[in-house]
């Protein structure tokens, strides 16, 4: 299990000792302080650069936070943003959906297991990208081709973490439940869920990464509308303002993504280790 | 157990089978313009990808290109994140930036990269390297920050010299970690590089592909596929293969806790 791309940090027999519920308040201020300070720096380079780099190169961060505002009261805008989260959004919850269940059922049977292993495993590897040629020409540059492009790259580590984390039951807490024959429900509920649930997350991370990735990319590459056809557009109109504003919200999108996830992981493994290790941190 | 061998491979192998013949004998008569029979999409994968000079063609400018911004990625990541990892107070402060910068979906900095650093090789390098360094940098936070406190505290008594506690200690805690964090950027990594090949014109896997979308020459299309998906593969298992020859002591320990308990 050590060589997996878990991200769910394996719990080790040694537990930290338990720490103070709560950090003084002194050094959550003073970290706060830090935190705004770096953030200042970081504009200060992004200004700096701005006009020591050859003019046009790189916008100012008022100027580009200037042109965000305005963009932001035109209804196109928020016409591209809503295409994106919904393909995303779409595209994710069909992965889930599908994904999920289906790793789960053939990681319960070894025979599926085995059987299925080469297969996926060579689909997984083909760089998604590949086939936005072949998606472009047979379904054209709209959302359905972004959608079936997402689905296509995201859903194999969805899929391929649900088959691994249905084979990771803790052998002694399997063993157990053999031996006092608990009922199936049960088991499958108490024992065979919260077993597989840390590496179901772990593959839904990486899956929704990839999601909004490819989302961006099927637009900025096959032009379809999105955030990723407006930064392509504004590159071929020369308009550095607007590519650095769309370049920004795509970011504010995917920081939204990875708090809603953060959120999310917390709650469903509460429970985990990893999880209440971060809490005494 | 060479039986047993023998029953496992079986297992693997008969479902890919089952597939491609069901995949040759379905589309054997078809006449779509878009999923052309399996026959005709292996002749041109074999005049595109096995014939030595085509394939040098294609393949080298993108392996190169793969290996530096791929390289430079693991390379940066490790160090930086070691460093990040043990400095906390530097890693607290610059968390709101990191986590802005991470969030940017590596593809949609393409045309940002374009302006900044022209359409040539450095350009894509750097997109490739950009990628897939947050995977990389971040595994080797919470690997360097996961070491367990009785090590380093038994490297203290023991008088252990910083190199000694980095090279011999933190790293190579570190490491299970680090090398999950670099097989997810290595996925990351192919798909940037077919991204950038997209651009200017010097060859490899993308551009290829980009060249037979614009003729529509479809079966090269899939040619290219299958192409891609036997290249990622290959790497994979070269990527397996280094994994458990630098991380022997980690299945070792972990085999030995098992039997233990």
């Amino acid at each position: 299990m050590s060589t997996s791309p878990s991200a769910v940090a394996p719990a080790t027999a040694s537990e930290r000792a338990p720490r103070p519920a709560r950090q003084p308040r002194a050094g959550r201020t003073r970290r706060l302080v830090t935190q705004l300070g770096a953030v200042a720096l970081a504009f200060l380079v992004w200004w700096v650069a701005s006009f020591t780099l050859p003019i046009g190169v790189m916008p100012s961060p008022v100027a580009t936070f200037v042109r965000l505002g305005a963009l932001a009261s035109v209804p196109e805008f928020w016409a591209a943003f809503g295409t994106t989260v919904a393909t995303f959004a779409a595209a994710l919850a069909f992965c889930t959906v599908v994904g999920i269940p289906l790793g789960l059922a053939i990681g319960s049977s070894s025979f599926a297991t085995q059987s299925t292993r080469l297969v996926f495993d060579f689909l997984r590897t083909i760089p998604p990208i590949a086939i936005l040629p072949l998606v472009l020409l047979t379904i054209g540059a709209n959302f359905q081709m972004v959608l079936t492009l997402t689905i296509l790259g995201a859903i194999w580590p969805i899929l391929i973490q649900s088959i691994y984390a249905a084979r990771q039951g803790e052998a002694l807490l399997v063993e157990m439940a053999t031996s006092y024959q608990v009922p199936r429900g049960w088991f499958i509920r108490h024992i065979f869920f919260p077993g597989a649930l840390p590496f179901v997350m772990t593959g839904l991370r990486i899956g929704t990464t990839i999601c909004l990735l490819l989302t961006i990319t099927g637009e900025l590459l096959g032009g379809a509308p999105g955030l990723g056809f407006e930064i392509a557009d504004a590159q071929a109109f020369y308009d550095n303002e607007r590519m650095y504003a769309y370049v920004i919200v795509s970011a504010a999108l995917g920081l939204l993504v990875n708090a809603g996830f953060y959120a999310l992981q917390r709650r469903l493994l509460r429970w985990h280790p990893s999880v209440r290790r971060e809490d005494a941190r | 157990m060479n039986k047993r061998l023998l029953r496992d491979l079986g297992l693997e192998i008969w479902l890919p089978i089952v597939l491609v013949v069901v995949w040759w004998f379905a589309s054997a008569s078809s006449t779509s313009f878009y999923f052309p029979p399996l026959s005709k999409i292996m002749e041109s994968f074999a005049a595109d990808w096995l014939d030595p000079t085509q394939a040098f063609d294609n393949l080298l400018p993108s392996l190169a290109l793969l290996g530096m911004g791929y390289g430079l990625a693991l390379v940066s990541g490790v160090v930086i994140g070691t460093l990040f990892g043990l400095v906390t107070p530097l890693e607290e402060a610059a968390r709101p930036v990191l986590e802005f910068l991470r969030a940017i979906p590596g593809v949609a900095l393409l045309p940002v990269f374009i302006v900044l650093f022209g359409i040539d090789q450095p350009m894509k390098v750097l997109l490739i390297a950009f990628g897939s360094f947050w995977p990389v940098f971040l595994n080797t936070v919470d690997g360097v920050r996961g070491i367990e406190p009785l090590l380093l505290d038994v490297a203290g008594v023991f008088r252990l010299g910083r190199a000694r506690r980095l090279f011999s200690i933190i790293l190579p805690g570190a490491s299970p970690q680090i090398f999950a964090g670099a097989r997810t950027a290595l996925a990351i990594s192919l798909i940037i590089m077919v991204v950038a090949e997209t651009v200017g014109g010097s060859g490899g896997v993308g551009y290829f592909l980009l060249d037979a979308q614009r003729n529509f020459r479809v079966q090269s299309m899939w040619g290219a596929i299958i192409a891609l998906g036997i290249l990622g593969y290959l790497l994979n298992i070269a990527f397996r293969i280094i994994e458990r020859l630098v991380l022997r002591w980690h299945r070792l320990q972990q085999a030995r806790l098992e039997s233990n308990s």
